[in-house]
């Protein structure tokens, strides 16, 4: 692994103004995250935890309150003209749905051919031979060219946005639920078009997703995020085998087992309440509102993030018993007891 | 036990015709759901299982001729043919439905009271003073905090997993003997998921309701489901109870569906399993079996007609594979 990372996001705010007069939607909130060539970073979190923001804060659809997003070292924010576009290039978003994020009255070769231009390669010889690699890169027949890409499969369709973002040579992708859009069976071929292409191009991935299945297998490192915030930060396989903020553990406990009879043995955490809103959010750790854990010390200040393992850190109180095989109360509860039998009326 | 179960499918067919194209998206289907049971139908876009369930309820979008043929019996009585009159009837009393969106599922400018109560005027006849009673029963049936001040908002001030509880209510407003669920969980997050699919099977047990739930989850199906019905390109390639199609899958489609789950198990970075090719196009009916092309296992009778359904030595089962009905393949 490079030591410098390639992408690094240091306390990066986002605020929105939100329709209470005078009051802001905290999305992102004092956010730092690192990248390294090559890397594929998973982020994770509920719908609504910023996750996507401040994806599209790196990459400049949104504008940050604060805070920096440095690529190779060199912060985005003193960039201007040229210069600002020449680096944008090297930051590439795959969206979530390829059915919206593609023009349906181009052709394939034509939503390639624009990309090229725009990275300024004038023949349209070289554009064409270009063409051909990209297409060959994410494992489409160079016939597909001339088809429009209405025509093409929810997966054909991912595949000519991945080969669209990657033909500017990028060197992070942003990735916002890649292949959430996708029937299962699809979803494996491109996971394993991204696993090759991390592989052979060396492009640093963020891959925003709540599938945590997926990302567990795909990516070297996880961040979980909560309310703007990230809880929690690891090495994949240590994160999900000791996961040490009362979130994460409540997240990794949710996902359904696929086996029957393992599925009705299964304890279902229950949750606390809901969502706190980004608007207001509450004071000191943001997820204290629903925390079985909680104590008065959450409500005075934010947790700091404490070192559990070389590059495993939580942002919890009680993280080190955490990580030592505690478990958070709220998987204590039983599935049968379930919380709506109290309310049944007789 | 009844002789006859609450919904009996044989047959099915669904032809839909628009000015441009004719497609069979359902062909020739049979399944049944009793009362108290939940019966899931896995398939991957396209594969029939959403035209199946809402045909022959009349639930199409307009500038579509569907055509109908088999037999679809519901509590004694024959859909097919029925006219929409009738239809209407049933359609939201006796069947409830639970759509995938809870957003769009709900009216963004009415309080949700109104919702629900709405559903119970219409369907039980009541005054709106009582269907208002039973909106707040329903609200707190499936565990709604602050029922009273709930009824009064509307959907938007509502998070994803509350609104598909309201939806949820407003589905049992009408007393159905069995709700039709469309990926009720596919919008949500994974820890709502949780608590929606266990209320679903609460509710399920204590209203000793039919369920059919309609999904693309595995997970899903393990946690909710009595027996399934994996479709592939319009037709059931397998159908038996979960316990042994989830845990001894036979059909070389629904082992590769299992398997493409990943694992905890599989080391990180390592290659996700799926199937290769892409699933067919619905147009005119395949003459054999349409995973063939997909398929590791596939001969050359796979391709020369279509395979039967056919019942396991247990007859548990029914697979629609020559050659795992051949015995050829591994168990």
């Amino acid at each position: 692994m490079t030591h410098r990372p390639v992408l690094k996001v240091e306390n990066l705010q986002t605020r929105f103004k939100s329709v209470q007069r005078g009051k802001f939607v905290h999305a992102v909130d004092d956010v730092s995250i690192e990248l390294y060539p090559g890397e594929i970073v998973g982020l994770v979190g509920e719908s609504g935890c910023g996750k996507s923001t401040l994806g599209r804060t790196i990459v400049g659809l949104e504008k940050a309150t604060s805070g920096r997003v440095l690529l190779d070292g060199v912060d985005l924010s003193t960039l201007s003209g040229a210069a600002l576009r020449d680096s944008r290039r090297a930051l590439q978003y795959v969206f979530q749905d390829p059915y919206s994020s593609l023009n349906d009255r181009q052709t394939v070769g034509e939503a390639l051919d624009e990309a090229l231009q725009i990275d300024g390669i004038r023949s349209r010889a070289d554009r064409d031979r270009r063409t051909k690699e990209l297409l060959d890169q994410v494992g489409l027949a160079d016939v597909v060219k001339d088809r429009h890409t209405r025509e093409l499969s929810g997966g054909q369709r991912q595949r000519v946005a991945i080969a669209r973002s990657l033909a500017v040579n990028p060197r992070v992708l942003i990735c916002d639920e890649p292949v959430s859009a996708l029937d299962l069976s699809i979803r494996a071929q491109v996971m394993n078009l991204f696993l090759r292409l991390q592989k052979d191009l060396g492009v640093a991935c963020l891959f925003i997703a709540h599938d945590l299945e997926l990302v567990r297998q795909a990516a070297s490192r996880v961040y979980v995020m909560y309310l703007g915030k990230i809880v929690e930060h690891g090495p994949s396989q240590e994160l999900y085998d000791h996961p040490s903020h009362p979130y994460s553990q409540m997240l990794l406990a949710s996902v359904p087992e696929a086996n029957p009879i393992a599925e009705r043995q299964r304890k279902v955490p229950l949750m606390v309440g809901e969502v706190p809103s980004p608007t207001n959010p509450p004071s000191g750790c943001r997820f204290r509102t629903r925390c079985p854990m909680a104590v008065d010390d959450c409500r005075q200040q934010v947790p700091p993030a404490l070192k559990l393992s070389p590059g495993h850190d939580a942002a919890c109180v009680f993280a080190k018993d955490l990580h030592r095989g505690k478990r958070s109360a709220l998987l204590e509860a039983d599935a049968n007891a379930e919380r709506v039998g109290a309310l049944v009326p007789s | 036990m009844h002789d006859e179960p609450l919904l009996s499918v044989s047959n099915l067919t669904v032809d839909l015709l628009t000015a441009k194209s004719a497609i069979r998206p359902v062909d020739g289907v049979s399944y049944t759901v009793r009362q108290g049971e939940c019966l899931a139908i896995v398939g991957e876009s396209g594969s029939g299982k959403t035209v199946m369930n809402f045909a022959p309820l009349g639930l199409m979008p307009t500038g579509v001729t569907t055509s109908l043929s088999g037999s679809v019996r519901f509590g004694g009585r024959e859909l097919i043919g029925l006219p929409e009159p009738e239809i209407r009837k049933i359609r939201g009393k006796s069947i409830g439905f639970i759509f995938q969106d809870p957003m769009s599922a709900l009216n963004p400018v009415r309080r949700i009271g109104r919702q629900i109560a709405e559903m119970a005027e219409l369907h039980l006849d009541m005054t709106p003073r009582a269907a208002e009673a039973r909106a707040l029963e329903l609200v707190k049936l499936v565990g709604i905090s602050d029922p009273v001040a709930r009824l009064r908002q509307y959907p938007h001030e509502l998070s994803g997993g509350l609104r598909q509880r309201i939806v949820i209510a407003t589905a049992l407003a009408g007393e159905p003997k069995l709700l039709i669920a469309d990926e009720p969980t596919t919008a949500l997050d994974v820890t709502v998921q949780a608590q929606i699919l266990r209320l679903l099977k609460d509710l399920q047990r204590r209203l000793n309701m039919a369920m059919v739930l309609i999904t693309h989850d595995m997970g899903v199906v393990a946690g909710a489901a009595d027996n399934i019905v994996v479709m592939y390109a319009a037709r059931a390639a397998e159908r038996g109870p979960v316990d042994k199609v989830l845990v001894t899958p036979r059909h070389p489609y629904t082992r590769g569906l299992i398997n493409a789950i990943p694992k905890r198990e599989d080391p990180i970075g390592s290659q996700f399993r799926g199937l290769p090719g892409i699933p067919p196009t619905l147009g005119a009916p395949f003459k054999g079996c349409a995973f063939a092309p997909r398929c590791d296992f596939a001969v050359p009778t796979c391709t020369a007609s279509r395979p039967p359904l056919v019942p396991s030595a247990d007859g548990s089962v029914f697979v629609a594979c020559p050659v795992v009905n051949e015995g050829r393949a591994a168990a």
